[in-house]
């Protein structure tokens, strides 16, 4: 306990400092610049819509790592029970949702002009589409419960238990089906640009700008939530001190039943 | 001169790299890159990404200013 | 006891009996790990024992569920206005796949969210969550296969039956009825801790049963085409693993939604 108590307060701690933050725009600004810029295989149909690859496929690494990182907290959560857990949980799948969205429209986009529709019934398509509507019914699931505490433990159970259903349908069926997605299933026609090292020098700094800056826009609501807590705490304190109880009781019995009664 | 160290150049763009495996016949906007307005795209989405990123700093800021008068820890 | 007396299902009888041999069992059961695990063999069998004899007690309720299968046939078979054996066969798989699926989730998600409170309650009290979730997935297992049969042989009936690999379909109906069973019935416990429940129901379940039922229609295709057996072994183990893996969360994950 003592340990989730110093990984959450070294992850707070993380969320203040800038050098990571620093660290994303400089490798988005390179992604840019470079993705635009740096000579790319000539592949036929694609042309230089492959320099999409730089800003499409980081949205659906980022979801994948976001999203895992939501049902790590969720975890934590269960084991052992705390409000600053549960608000990790919920941003991180909150932002991890908004890079699936962003992910889903421009791959559709790109789709259109090289696969010829944009919703081709590619496994990865489909896979990414069933993502995003567990995670609806995760929000759905959060709003129809009103207790707090209720609402974070029944949640956190739905995340991890989902999750676990759709490994699956991420990791091991796109292996078994044909996909017009380059690597593994079909199409051969696609691979050789997989492997491309003019591609990965900027690829891979891609993903991981990107994810960074998910994290970045997931820590300023997680640091919003923890002040909004924080701000109802405060609220409550004054709401006490200035209840006419306090001031002939202090800290007794009455106290206890007008915070009940507020709430 | 930056750009051309990094290997960055227009130029070397339209080359075919030897071990691309399908040939030079495939069209690529190879006249675009030459009259070099390719910069200009290049420009315009690094000032809208500078304007978000500034603006983002902007709330981590202001984040952190309510932070420090609620008197958050950690 | 008036918990327990207020719920009109089950008689007195068989009430006292279960609580007197869950707590024999849980008293000889704290000295070694062997019993205990004994003790978790005897829970489950006595709490399906239970539902069982529940659901024997009120017929009207698998009545209702067997009807419901026999009419969403029957309105498929109007509905596309055939003369048997016409369908194609990709259209024949999935919509003897989809009725499943309704079924399905129509006969699972009672399993708690119709429990009466104080019916849970009783069970809180005499019961480890690990024996609850498992013989409800059993009893749901059981009623899986029932209907999963009674489906099958009155959409041949309706619809000519189509499939030539009958060992494949067979099998496959089994690993199906294990997967609805596994999944909808721990999302059933959780939609049942909010309003609205059986709106959630089918929120919360659809997207999660979805990598199951694409592995599922696929065997299924398979077996109607007549393919030999191993041809659809990858399908088979992922499907294999996809269960054991939601069954093991479901176990791992169901006491804590318990306790709450």
């Amino acid at each position: 306990m003592l340990i989730e108590k110093e990984i959450l307060s070294a992850v707070n701690k993380l969320f203040k400092r800038s050098w990571w933050k620093i660290l994303a725009i400089i490798l988005l600004v390179y992604t840019i610049v470079a993705g635009l810029l740096a000579p790319v295989p000539r592949l036929a149909i694609l042309n230089e819509t492959i320099r999409v690859l730089h800003f499409h496929v980081p949205m659906w690494f980022g979801m994948i790592i976001l999203l895992t990182l939501s049902v790590v907290y969720s975890i934590k959560y269960l084991r052992n029970p705390g409000t600053q857990h549960d608000i990790y949980a919920i941003e991180f799948a909150n932002i991890g949702v908004v890079f699936g969205i962003l992910g889903i429209l421009s791959g559709a986009l790109w789709a259109n002009y090289t696969w010829g529709s944009p919703w081709s019934s590619d496994p990865k398509q489909n896979g990414a589409a069933i993502a995003l509507l567990i995670y609806f019914a995760y929000f759905i699931l959060r709003n129809s419960l009103e207790d707090e505490q209720q609402r974070a433990k029944i949640s956190a159970i739905y995340n991890i238990f989902a999750f676990a259903a759709l490994v699956p349908l991420l990791f091991i069926l796109p292996r078994l089906t044909d996909s017009l997605h380059p690597g593994n299933g079909g199409n051969p026609g696609f691979n050789a640009y997989d492997l491309d090292s003019n591609l990965r020098i900027v690829f891979y700094p891609a993903v991981i700008g990107w994810t960074l800056l998910g994290g970045w826009l997931a820590s300023l609501r997680i640091r919003l939530q923890i002040i909004k807590n924080k701000l109802h705490e405060k609220l409550e304190e004054n709401y006490l001190h200035a209840s006419p109880y306090a001031a002939a009781q202090p800290g007794s019995q009455p106290l206890e039943s007008s915070a009940d009664t507020r709430k | 001169m930056l750009l051309l160290n990094l290997g960055l150049n227009p130029l070397k763009a339209q080359q075919i790299p030897e071990n691309s495996p399908v040939t030079s016949s495939v069209e690529m906007a190879d006249t675009f890159r030459q009259e070099g307005k390719i910069y200009v795209v290049v420009a315009v989405i690094l000032l809208l990404f500078g304007g978000l990123v500034i603006y983002t700093v902007s709330i981590d800021r202001k984040v952190k200013r309510l932070e420090k008068e609620l008197e958050i820890q950690e | 006891m008036g918990i327990v007396n207020s719920h009109h299902g089950i008689s007195c009888n068989i009430k006292s009996l279960l609580i007197e041999k869950l707590l024999a069992y849980r008293i000889t059961g704290d000295s070694c790990k062997v019993v205990l695990d004994f003790m978790l063999f005897r829970e489950i069998t006595l709490l399906l024992k239970k539902e069982i004899i529940l659901e024997w007690r009120q017929r009207y309720a698998l009545n209702g569920i067997l009807l419901y299968v026999v009419s969403a046939v029957f309105v498929c078979y109007l509905s596309f206005n055939l003369q048997r054996g016409l369908l194609n066969v990709v259209t024949w798989n999935a919509l003897f796949w989809i009725i499943m699926l309704f079924v399905a989730f129509n006969a699972i998600s009672k399993s708690f969210i119709q429990e009466r409170y104080g019916r849970l309650i009783y069970y809180y009290t005499i019961a480890s969550p690990q024996g609850i979730i498992l013989a409800k997935i059993l009893y749901n297992l059981l009623l899986m296969l029932l209907l999963s049969v009674a489906c099958f042989v009155f959409y041949a009936l309706v619809m000519g039956n189509q499939v030539q690999n009958g060992w494949l379909f067979g099998g496959n109906l089994l690993l199906g009825a294990c997967g609805f069973s596994v999944t909808l019935t721990m999302i059933s416990g959780i939609a049942s801790k909010a309003h609205n429940s059986n709106t959630l129901m089918a929120i919360l379940g659809f997207p999660v049963m979805v990598p199951m039922l694409l592995m599922i229609i696929k065997v299924s295709k398979n077996a109607i085409d007549g393919l030999p057996t191993n041809v659809s072994y990858d399908e088979v183990w992922v499907l294999l693993a996809i269960n054991v893996m939601v069954g093991t969360v479901s176990y791992i994950l169901f006491p804590f939604l318990w306790r709450s």
